[in-house]
């Protein structure tokens, strides 16, 4: 048999061809993909990543919902230069409550992985009502509406962890009772800076010595 | 350093898909030079509405050659770098071996300097035009945006690192202390234990402690009873507690009767961020050079 005859069958063969067209697309993901859906080490929480609470769920998807990937990313590379402006390098094992990540690849702003705890909660809501009262250059928009809704208007929190807990993650049914209740009173701006104030505290000093 | 890299099973599997498709690249491209040509077997070629039939052209050499040249690279890739499941690679690369590799690099050539500036005193770093300038650069990247670019204070919660006036201290010791631990202050809301009445009193009593204080104002005896214990009898502040003196012109949130009014009544519980872990010890030293007088 030789190439030219395979090549004919196939041809004449819409079913054959079809199936021929699967298998070579799907041999990246085969190999690209399965084995590392089945790799523990990307998929074990690090010691200090724990699911999002209410206030940083929806800060979560407030981020997303302003766009704010556009212009950050959440990944520090293993990089030197990385390491000494951003912080430890990101670990798969900080995302595993991450649906999607937001890893991001464009660097209009800095990266954001390494955020929390770096400002005060002060700092972000200036920064956030306008950019330019505390970094007189910045190019980021302001967000001043976000100061003026409330967090509990962001989706309905108790359908989002009762979704994220039949994907596996370890909310118990007082969490999900209690959900509702503590987002009372908070605005979505208090609910973003919870989530930045949340970014990159995943790790502990024995995660660092992991290896890579 | 090693690297994490799939193992067991799926490292097999990856092994022979990836070897199992390059064989059928190899094997394709082989065929559709070296294989029996067309012209000598017109009976293979399919003949489509009665007298339809596809010509033969081989395609360019060059083609050839990029897939051959591609076929040899991919190869070799997978000898030297990690692409084979378990299999380090004969190079044995890693992500994390380049960056210990980048840190014995960044220590070759810097440490030397560093070591020097860990033995200088701040006087002589501050006499180092270059070192200041370093130290600045630092400051501009990490304390800036709070700060401001000149470290001159911003928003009215931020304070001004140039002024006479420390609420946590103005020597180098307590300086360090200020940004490896960081600060936070702690002054409750004094609404419900004074009132408006009394908030207004003292608010009102601060103002002329820059002049000693006017002891016939009805808030002396407020002050005296409820702030000397961290402000001071005077007015001079406490730099343990972080503290500011209230008898100068210098403040933080703001001088004027209704801010003072307000910081008294709401509290305040400004932070500063700590940098230890985010600054190494020559960092740090440089901007403490840069801030102590
Ligand atoms: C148009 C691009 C753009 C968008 C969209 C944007 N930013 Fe930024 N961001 C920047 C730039 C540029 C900077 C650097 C200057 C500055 O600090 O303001 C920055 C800085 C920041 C910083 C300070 C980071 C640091 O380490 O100093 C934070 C926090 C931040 N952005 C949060 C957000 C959030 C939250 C959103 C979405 C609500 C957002 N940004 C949307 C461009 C953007
Ligand atoms: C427990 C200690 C403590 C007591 C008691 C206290 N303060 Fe304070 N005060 C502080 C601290 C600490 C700050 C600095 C807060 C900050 O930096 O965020 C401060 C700040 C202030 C400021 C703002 C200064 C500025 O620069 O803007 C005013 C005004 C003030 N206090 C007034 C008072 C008055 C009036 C009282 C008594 C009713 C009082 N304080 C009692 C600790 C105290
Ligand atoms: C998130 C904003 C923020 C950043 C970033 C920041 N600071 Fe501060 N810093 C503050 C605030 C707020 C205070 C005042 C705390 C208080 O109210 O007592 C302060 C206080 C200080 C003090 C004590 C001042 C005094 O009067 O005693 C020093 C020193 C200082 N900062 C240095 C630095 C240095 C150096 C950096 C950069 C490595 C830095 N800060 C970065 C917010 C910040």
């Amino acid at each position: 048999m030789n190439g030219l005859t395979i090549h004919r069958k196939i041809e004449e063969h819409t079913g054959l061809l079809i199936f021929g067209i699967l298998i070579v697309s799907a041999i990246g993901g085969l190999v690209q993909l399965l084995p590392v859906l089945n790799q523990e080490s990307l998929e074990t929480a690090t010691s200090n990543t724990r699911p999002y609470t209410a206030a940083q769920l929806t800060g979560r998807d407030i981020y997303i919902r302003e766009g704010c990937s556009v212009c950050h990313s959440q990944q520090v590379r293993p990089l030197i230069a990385e390491l000494e402006r951003y912080g430890p390098y990101s670990r798969a094992g900080e995302f595993v409550y991450d649906r999607p990540f937001l890893w991001g690849s464009k660097r209009t702003g800095p990266d954001l992985h390494r955020l929390g705890g770096k400002y005060s909660d002060d700092w972000h809501r200036i920064h956030l009502l306008d950019p330019r009262a505390v970094v007189a250059e910045s190019i980021m928009p302001a967000y001043p509406w976000l100061d003026k809704r409330s967090a509990k208007e962001t989706g309905n929190i108790t359908a989002k962890f009762i979704a994220l807990r039949r994907l596996g993650h370890p909310y118990s049914d007082e969490d999900i009772s209690g959900a509702e209740a503590e987002l009372e009173g908070l605005t979505e701006m208090d609910a973003l800076i919870a989530y930045l104030q949340v970014l990159g505290t995943g790790l502990s000093g024995e995660d660092e010595g992991a290896a890579l | 350093m090693s690297a994490d890299l799939p193992s067991g099973f799926w490292s097999g599997w990856i092994i022979v898909l990836t070897l199992f498709s390059l064989a059928c690249v190899a094997w394709l491209v082989w065929s559709l030079y070296f294989g029996k040509d067309i012209d000598e077997h017109p009976e293979v070629e399919p003949v489509w509405d009665g007298n339809l039939q596809e010509g033969h052209n081989a395609p360019p050499l060059w083609w050839f050659w990029m897939i051959f040249g591609a076929l040899v690279f991919s190869l070799m890739y997978m000898m030297f770098f990690p692409a084979l499941g378990s299999n380090a690679g004969i190079l044995n690369w890693s992500h994390g071996k380049r960056l210990s590799d980048s840190y014995e690099n960044f220590d070759a050539n810097f440490a030397g300097v560093r070591a020097e500036i860990v033995s200088m005193s701040l006087v002589e770093i501050q006499n180092d035009l270059d070192l200041m300038d370093t130290a600045e650069r630092i400051f501009r990247r990490e304390c800036s945006v709070c700060h401001g670019p000149e470290g001159r204070g911003q928003a009215n919660l931020f304070p001004n690192l140039h002024d006479v006036d420390w609420q946590w201290g103005a020597s180098a010791e307590q300086i360090e202390q200020s940004i490896r631990g960081g600060r936070s202050a702690n002054m409750i809301a004094w609404q419900a234990m004074l009132g408006e009445e009394g908030v207004e009193q003292v608010a009102e009593y601060i103002l002329t402690l820059d002049v000693g204080g006017d002891a016939s104002l009805p808030g002396q005896a407020v002050y005296q009873q409820s702030c000397t214990a961290c402000h001071g009898p005077d007015g001079a502040g406490n730099p343990l507690l972080g503290a500011p003196r209230l008898s100068d012109d210098i403040w933080l949130y703001g001088g004027d009767f209704e801010t003072i009014k307000a910081s008294i009544t709401n509290g305040r519980f400004g932070i500063m961020p700590a940098f230890g872990h985010r600054l190494d010890d020559v960092q740090i030293k440089l901007l403490i050079a840069l801030l102590v007088r």
